[in-house]
């Protein structure tokens, strides 16, 4: 399965965020989709999984329009979303959140995901009964990443996973982002943390105002200039 | 679930019991009970999506409305079930009109739409207006427990689907629209639909409950049927008993009807600032209702 989206326009209200964003994830990839503050990556992830309309240009699975499709049905598609802020279902405990993520997507296997899930984050294993609201930043982060997973997403959309973490834990989350790649799943990684997203993502792109100034493998960006000054403080 | 399996079966054996020369009493606050308590499974059923219903009132005047007048015609059950049908009917109409509203406004919709059928009951011919309706009894007033075992009937099918609806994944989906529709769609969760199938369900069980109602009393009038205080009743009820839960308004409806009653019994008209004075302290002290008395106990067992 390939995500594609092209001249992708889009904002709030009058003002715009998107000026024509494009970029490519296929399955078995881990694309980075860096850059500051504001540049619109947030609103490019929503405008993708179909909770904000888009002004112009389309969002494609396979070469088919998702235009005018839901954003529950995109997810049924195997586009899957990890939005910002985590937004847990914080008086559920962990494994009725990691269920929710199943109910409509892939209730009938829940079991085996269940079983995965805790494979790839055993932390969450420990804490199934607890409630989501007392888990660490750390495990709730994982927690989100895992409830997007049960759902069988082929392509997974994570925003800003590092937000708030340790710079060790944001290695631990990140990595397993790689492992979830190795799977097969389709990783499209937002971060303002480019020195680590460099470090697992396959390829990138830098967004800046709203459209892509700069893509290419990970060892280009690291090793170019702009890149270098701006985001890496080199 | 232990506790509702108990009352249900308390329910069922209550005519039995040797209660003297106070039976006719018991036997008729506890059918008023268990209607009430039913009203308050349905509208808690909604709730559980996020939604704060006024129109529950309505749906219970609907369904009563709907049932006495198709009752000679059809028979008992066939009515019950054509007053569930037009309550959930209307729910749906309303429901597509209004719920992509939230919150607040959604209820203040609500509000609208229970006085405009007032106003509808009120004004037209065939439901006998401000006159009134008279009601036949249940079965045709064949047997004398008729009306009471079709209240015990409501409880039971409104227990149940409270219950199944918390066994299966609309569980999750529901629970998922109230705490964040934007990530339960993400998740695949198909939120106006979920909205709409559960507002159908609970307005079903609030019109089931209002027939009975109209068999019981065997009087309708449009102040009564569609009065705003049942609305109140339905949401006070599970908020006292225990939200998103089964046997928080179970447990709680058959508490404050009977409290209700007695305290009618012994200060007449002064009840309501006794009833206000247990309302205002269940939520300072149990906010999530009776049903944290258990939770409590569970989370000690747990630590």
């Amino acid at each position: 399965m390939k995500l594609t989206v092209t001249d992708l326009t889009a904002g709030y209200g009058k003002a715009q965020v998107l000026f024509g964003l494009g970029l490519e994830v296929a399955e078995g990839e881990l694309v980075a989709l860096l850059g500051a503050n504001g540049a619109g990556k947030t609103t490019a992830l929503r405008t993708i999984s179909g909770l904000l309309k888009p002004w112009s240009g389309s969002v494609a699975l396979d070469g088919q329009s998702l235009l005018g499709v839901s954003a529950a049905r995109r997810a049924r598609l195997g586009l899957g979303h990890v939005p910002e802020g985590r937004q847990l279902f914080s008086l559920m405990s962990v494994e009725e959140n990691l269920l929710l993520g199943a109910a409509f997507l892939a209730w009938p296997s829940k079991s085996d995901q269940l079983e995965r899930i805790y494979a790839l984050f055993p932390r969450l294993a420990e804490r199934r009964g607890q409630m989501a609201g007392t888990l660490s930043g750390g495990e709730q982060q994982m927690l989100a990443i895992g409830r997007a997973l049960m759902g069988k997403p082929r392509i997974l959309m994570v925003d800003e996973p590092s937000l708030g973490l340790s710079p060790k834990l944001a290695e631990e989350v990140l990595s397993t982002l790689s492992q979830v790649k190795k799977e097969g799943v389709g990783v499209l990684l937002v971060e303002q943390n480019v020195a680590l997203s460099l470090e697992v993502a396959d390829r990138g792109y830098v967004v800046e105002h709203g459209r892509v100034v700069l893509q290419g493998s990970t060892q280009e960006l690291a090793s170019n200039e702009g890149v270098q000054k701006a985001y890496l403080a080199l | 679930m232990m506790l509702a399996a108990v009352l249900l079966f308390l329910a069922l054996v209550l005519p039995g019991l040797p209660l003297g020369q106070w039976r006719a009493f018991a036997l008729d606050t506890a059918q008023f009970a268990f209607l009430i308590s039913g009203l308050a499974l349905a509208w808690d059923l909604l709730a559980r999506t996020g939604q704060l219903s006024l129109a529950h009132g309505a749906f219970f005047g609907l369904g009563a409305y709907a049932a006495a007048l198709s009752a000679p015609a059809l028979g008992t059950v066939p009515a019950l079930l054509v007053g569930g049908a037009v309550a959930a009917l209307s729910s749906l109409l309303l429901g597509l009109a209004t719920l992509r509203l939230q919150g607040m406004y959604f209820a203040i919709a609500t509000l609208a739409f229970s006085e405009v059928m007032r106003t509808l009951v009120l004004k037209a011919q065939f439901t006998g207006g401000s006159i009134g309706l008279p009601v036949q009894p249940a079965f045709g007033g064949a047997y004398p427990l008729g009306g009471y075992y079709l209240a015990v009937a409501v409880l039971v099918i409104c227990t149940l689907a409270s219950l199944l609806l918390s066994r299966s994944r609309l569980h999750y989906a529901m629970a998922a629209t109230r705490q964040g529709e934007a990530v339960a769609r993400v998740l695949g969760v198909p939120v106006v639909r979920v909205k709409l199938v559960t507002f159908m369900i609970s307005a079903f069980l609030a019109g089931l409950a209002g027939g009975v109602y109209a068999m019981k009393t065997l009087f309708l009038s449009p102040y009564d049927a569609f009065g705003l205080g049942r609305a109140v009743e339905a949401l006070v009820i599970p908020i006292f008993g225990g939200l998103y839960t089964t046997t928080g308004p179970l447990l709680g409806g058959l508490i404050i009807v009977s409290l209700e009653t007695w305290l009618r019994l012994r200060i007449g008209e002064g009840y309501l600032v006794v009833y206000g004075v247990v309302l205002v302290l269940t939520i300072l002290f149990l906010p999530k209702g009776l049903m944290s008395l258990f939770a409590r106990r569970k989370g000690a067992r747990h630590a």
